[in-house]
């Protein structure tokens, strides 16, 4: 940024809070990034930009003013223009155009479908009923909620509430469609529909991999040693898991079909890994034990590759 | 996925000049659109930069809500045509010389020759 704001907004050290808020304005009206695409308009937007973030408050000025604060110390983390996102193909908030002049060419080259949701023409001369456009948003739910399915309680962006259906096995990316939650239609028509587009919030405790799941299970150093029936999580609630005698951390189960609900309507396996954990203190004796037992049956596993 | 997302109050620190009541305006009429969790709206990183991008727009312009609703659309449909025309360039720019000739030529006979 400039070494002085008040230069970058074209103003001097008098300047009111004002005029600050003004120079910043005009500035911004003339060459804003997302407005004006000449790189010489960019560079005056980001220095008055950074000058407006460090000026517009008066106590944070004085500071800065008094020679407690400079210019660069204060510059908050990069800003992000717009455009930066509007000109990737997955904008969400591209979606209300439709380029009919345009769309077969690019519906070929870019794979998209047709402008969505258009509205059809009915009825005489005077009157026509369109229906009303579709509307898109965006719902995250959480990784249990998408596995199991269920409901969940959103509040559209006119205030109602709405109780979301999610089919088992919900996936990123899915499309939940609610007829008739969509824009009002005009006339006769009917109101569009509201296409929901669920993300899977991640959670710790559960990775997914395709209709797979797989999870983490602790165990103690005698079961891993003498093996035994433990509970473990799955998505339909616990069940006993047979741990083998002798097992290792990292050693895999699979429990058959305990995975999530796939397009065919089958179920995916849960891999449940295992993970030897310690007591939280070696006592002695534990440690007389290892002591004894290492002298006559001592083992190297990372000798053979 | 793994994207940042921000409450209603985390936006509004982060957005400078925005206040709670257009916050809330901006969602109803649909100018932003967070994504819905039952915990409330949740702003995305696009989502912060519109807004940032609708404060100045509407003290720059003094625009209406309406007006803002026009300038933003044409922005929508003048960045998407953006990122749809750099697609295309570096497509042509991957295709062997006379590829791209024959393709300047052709773009000459529509766009210059013809009125």
């Amino acid at each position: 940024m400039a070494d002085d704001p008040y230069k970058a907004l074209g103003l001097n050290k008098n300047a009111s809070q004002d005029d600050i808020k003004r120079a910043y304005r005009r500035i911004a009206k003339t060459d804003h990034p997302d407005l004006n695409s000449d790189p010489v308009a960019h560079d005056r937007f980001k220095a008055a930009a950074a000058a407006y973030e460090l000026l517009r408050d008066p106590e944070q000025r004085a500071r800065f003013d008094r020679g407690e604060i400079d210019a660069s110390g204060q510059e908050r983390q990069q800003r992000h223009y717009y455009r930066e996102y509007a000109e990737s193909d997955d904008n969400p908030y591209r979606q209300h155009q439709g380029f009919d002049d345009l769309s077969d060419v690019f519906s070929d080259l870019f794979g998209r479908g047709g402008g969505g949701g258009g509205g059809s023409w009915r009825g005489g001369a005077k009157s026509f009923d369109m229906r009303g456009p579709d509307q898109r948003f965006t719902l995250e739910i959480d990784f249990m909620t998408a596995a199991r399915g269920g409901s969940t309680r959103i509040t559209m962006p006119d205030g109602s509430v709405l109780d979301v259906k999610i089919p088992e096995g919900a996936h990123d990316g899915q499309v939940v469609r609610l007829r008739g939650r969509g824009g009002a239609g005009m006339g006769d028509g009917p109101p569009g529909d509201a296409l929901l587009t669920m993300i899977v919030a991640e959670d710790p405790d559960w990775r997914r991999d395709g209709d797979d799941v797989e999870t983490i299970l602790p165990i103690t150093i005698d079961e891993a040693v003498l093996g035994g029936k433990v509970e473990a999580e799955t998505i339909d609630g616990p069940v006993m898991l047979t741990i083998p005698r002798g097992a290792s951390s990292g050693q895999k189960l699979r429990l058959k079909g305990r995975g999530l609900r796939g397009e065919g309507g089958r179920r995916g396996d849960q891999h449940v890994i295992l993970k030897i954990v310690m007591p939280s203190r070696i006592d002695a004796e534990l440690e007389h034990f290892m002591e004894q037992w290492r002298r006559d049956h001592a083992y190297d596993p990372r000798g053979r590759r | 996925m793994t994207q940042r997302h921000y409450t209603l109050s985390e936006t509004l620190e982060a957005v400078s000049d925005l206040t709670a009541e257009q916050l809330e305006r901006y969602v109803s009429s649909g100018v932003v659109v967070p994504v819905q969790s039952e915990q409330g709206p949740l702003f995305r990183e696009i989502d912060l930069a519109r807004l940032n991008l609708v404060v100045d727009l509407a003290e720059g312009y003094h625009l209406d809500d309406e007006a803002l609703a026009l300038v933003l659309s044409l922005i929508d449909q003048l960045h998407g045509l953006r990122g749809d025309m750099r697609a295309i360039l570096d497509a042509v720019a991957r295709e062997p010389a006379e590829t791209r000739l024959r393709l300047k030529t052709a773009i000459r006979e529509v766009r210059v020759v013809t009125r």
